[in-house]
């Protein structure tokens, strides 16, 4: 760790005793990160082409799945104020 | 990403104790909002401020209330976890960086492939923490480094073997894409 700011990234505080609720907590937020994902990807070399690859796949999964959200918010929502006033 | 939330968090816990005080000092009435915060501080003061400080640790630059063992977050020992995907290294130093007990999975008797459990991790934290209570230590803040098998179960073991857990960090090294490791297995 650096001389300077030791303790002040990636710490989290135990409340109560509650070792297993902050090692949680630091894992979910370390997740959220990315960092663990980093650290497991880096474990080994990861080819140039590979690495293209696999940013590839990432992006059509992410708009894929943000998609899928947004279809599934729409066809979800029921209430919804009258479109066709009067008719 | 995360040192810049909780450096904003804390300058907005900063501004809000600021807020709480001044309004302390003053005593007048204003609006809902301020009285809100005035009886948040309040309730603060009353009951530990633990609750104020739950995510975030003490900052060096700042004075904090909270003491543990009549210590500042800052003269606790520290006790580093080297969580290694083949075995688990555990070192107790102080604030200083003097070592004061140092046990890992070899150390317990266990040999190969058996180092490489988180059982043995928590032996080793049992003993790591049989260790430190003789020579009279009762809280400390953890380090881990590395993702290996042991990571969480040598924590479980301090708190099994009696030490007193007050942070856990972080420390993995991750690298800006500094040396290149070894290739990839099974090709």
């Amino acid at each position: 760790m650096a001389r300077h700011l030791r303790f002040v990234a990636r710490t989290v505080m135990v409340e109560n005793g509650n070792v297993d609720g902050a090692y949680k907590t630091l894992n979910r937020l370390l997740t959220q990160e990315g960092i663990i994902d980093t650290v497991k990807r880096k474990r080994y070399f990861e080819k140039p082409c590979r690495e293209r690859q696999r940013k590839n796949f990432e992006s059509c999964r992410r708009i894929y799945h943000m998609e899928m959200a947004r279809k599934i918010a729409f066809i979800s929502k029921t209430n919804r104020d009258d479109p066709w006033v009067g008719c | 990403m995360f040192k810049l939330n909780s450096i904003l968090t804390h300058s907005v816990s900063n501004v809000c104790r600021q807020l709480a005080s001044s309004l302390s000092a003053n005593g007048s009435s204003l609006c809902l909002q301020r009285t809100l915060w005035s009886s948040a501080a309040r309730l603060q003061q009353t009951n530990s401020v633990k609750t104020d400080k739950d995510p975030l640790p003490p900052l060096p630059g700042q004075d904090s209330p909270l003491r543990w063992g009549g210590k500042k977050f800052d003269e606790l020992p520290i006790l580093y976890i080297k969580a290694t995907y083949n075995n688990t290294h555990i070192q107790l130093t102080d604030s200083v960086g003097q070592s004061l007990v140092r046990t890992s999975c070899g150390t317990e008797g266990f040999k190969n492939i058996k180092k490489s459990t988180p059982v043995a991790a928590q032996t080793a934290g049992i003993s790591a923490a049989a260790k430190a209570t003789a020579k009279g230590v009762t809280f400390v803040r953890v380090v881990v480094k590395g993702l290996g098998p042991g990571r969480l179960s040598a924590i479980k073991g301090l708190t099994m073997g009696g030490l007193e857990v007050v942070s856990i960090t972080d420390n993995t090294p991750v690298p800006h894409n500094g040396c290149r490791p070894r290739k990839a297995r099974r090709m």
